[in-house]
């Protein structure tokens, strides 16, 4: 079986280049993947189920011909697009999946997760992402107008883009003892994530073996998947 | 006696003629083969609104390439496009679209991806642009700005076959970098686009 993993690709209505490079992506794996992960940030922001722009429509109709042509897609949510809901995977045959997602494959626990439940040090965004994961915040946004929703979006990221250029990027990144806590935790031996926008394969210590951090990259200049069978593991950057 | 000169003369003129066909075949072959040494590398000539690059295709190892990129270049399909998508230390990509970002109808249909020919995405090289579909390129290339290890073939699968590389720049890698250096901005929902779009007004061949 093999399966393809992606994150971080912020797909936005003024950036066609990308869109065009995803939409590509699924076609021309759908015969070659069983299974597509997507990580979160799948999109820039997402302000509803409701919303059916071009970039929406195209990329529901582009994941719904993945799904029915047999490739199997699946879900976690991001900082950008946690308000994407059942209704989208619904239409789209894909399933959302709870962040982190465990699962088993040849022997090996496998861990999946956006990646921002390990930036703690980032405290200022943890509070934040508490208050607009409640379901008294998401109850509210979702019930206004889709222009006000996506005013408020669009005033949010002006803010997270202003706030992120000021911060050190070390308190951005993962925690690194919270990450081997979770490796210990949960007894895996892989885990996969992407939020931090810096691809690399990280090895850590195993009480018996060698344990695997996969961080997926961002979609801008270039793309990046990586892809898992039963004999190999790869970290492929790709261009668009 | 007489019977003998007539026949040492047939003999002579014999060799005579045999040599003098040998001399000609062998001449000929050597001719042949200069000739086809010379059709191997053919030069590319890029006249650009920024300058000339001179690229040398390697026609020995990508044929398929080379050949769609000449038989485009002869009909005069790649002018007035420009260099529209630009990355700075990664590549600068053209042959498709016009100066106002308007895709220009392809002339070739797909060729096959010859990224297994051993050349490497190295700085200064020339490669087919494609989709993600491996065997998809028709017209656009680019020319790498730095040694693109990632672009190269590894696998002939969707994610390994990597880009064609068919030829390399042997004069004018400043103009290159003039183009990678100049300012982009977003046209159309292009990332990358140039803000002062560099036109190519034509590409000659000389074999």
């Amino acid at each position: 079986m093999n399966l393809g993993f992606i994150s971080d690709l912020h797909l936005s209505e003024t950036d066609t280049s990308l869109t065009n490079a995803f939409l590509d992506f699924l076609k021309s794996h759908s015969s070659n993947l069983d299974q597509l992960y997507i990580l979160g940030d799948l999109y820039e922001v997402w302000i509803g189920d409701d919303d059916s722009s071009s970039l929406i429509t195209s990329t529901k109709d582009a994941l719904s011909k993945a799904s029915k042509a047999g490739l199997e897609i699946f879900f976690i949510h991001g900082n950008r697009d946690f308000l994407l809901d059942s209704s989208f995977a619904e239409s789209t045959g894909i399933s959302l999946l709870p962040d982190p997602f465990f699962f088993d494959y040849f022997g090996k626990k496998i861990a999946l997760s956006h990646g921002d439940m390990f930036c703690i040090d980032d405290t200022e965004y943890q509070t934040f992402k508490k208050q607009v994961r409640s379901p008294k915040w998401k109850t509210e946004f979702l019930n206004k107008s889709l222009v006000e929703r996506k005013s408020i979006a669009s005033s949010m990221r002006d803010a997270s883009k202003k706030n992120s250029s000021q911060k050190d990027l070390m308190i951005m990144d993962v925690n690194i003892n919270e990450v081997a806590s979770f490796f210990d935790k949960h007894g895996i031996d892989l885990l996969i994530h992407g939020h931090t926008h810096k691809p690399n394969i990280h090895e850590l210590d195993g009480k018996n073996s060698k344990l695997k951090r996969v961080v997926l990259g961002d979609w801008d200049k270039t793309g990046w998947c990586f892809y898992l069978d039963s004999t190999s593991q790869n970290l492929e950057e790709f261009k668009i | 006696m007489k019977i003998k000169s007539i026949a040492k003369f047939q003999k002579k003129t014999t060799l005579l003629f045999i040599g003098f066909f040998c001399l000609m075949s062998c001449s000929e072959a050597s001719n042949q083969q200069t000739v086809l040494m010379e059709n191997n590398m053919p030069i590319a000539t890029i006249s650009t609104s920024a300058g000339e690059i001179k690229i040398e295709l390697d026609k020995e190892n990508a044929p398929i390439s080379v050949d769609n990129f000449i038989s485009l270049a002869n009909s005069g399909y790649y002018t007035d496009t420009i260099f529209h998508r630009i990355i700075e230390g990664f590549m600068i990509q053209g042959g498709g679209l016009d100066a106002d970002m308007q895709n220009k109808p392809s002339e070739s249909d797909a060729i096959k991806n010859e990224a297994n020919n051993g050349l490497k995405n190295d700085r200064g090289t020339i490669a087919m642009a494609r989709t993600m579909d491996p065997h998809s390129a028709t017209s656009q290339f680019f020319i790498n700005h730095a040694d693109n290890d990632f672009l190269n073939f590894s696998s002939e699968t969707t994610q390994g076959w990597g880009y064609a590389v068919f030829g390399k720049v042997i004069e004018g890698m400043e103009v290159v970098d003039s183009i990678a250096l100049s300012p982009t901005m977003v046209v159309n929902g292009y990332q990358d686009a140039p803000a002062n779009p560099v036109t190519i007004n034509s590409v000659s061949i000389s074999e």
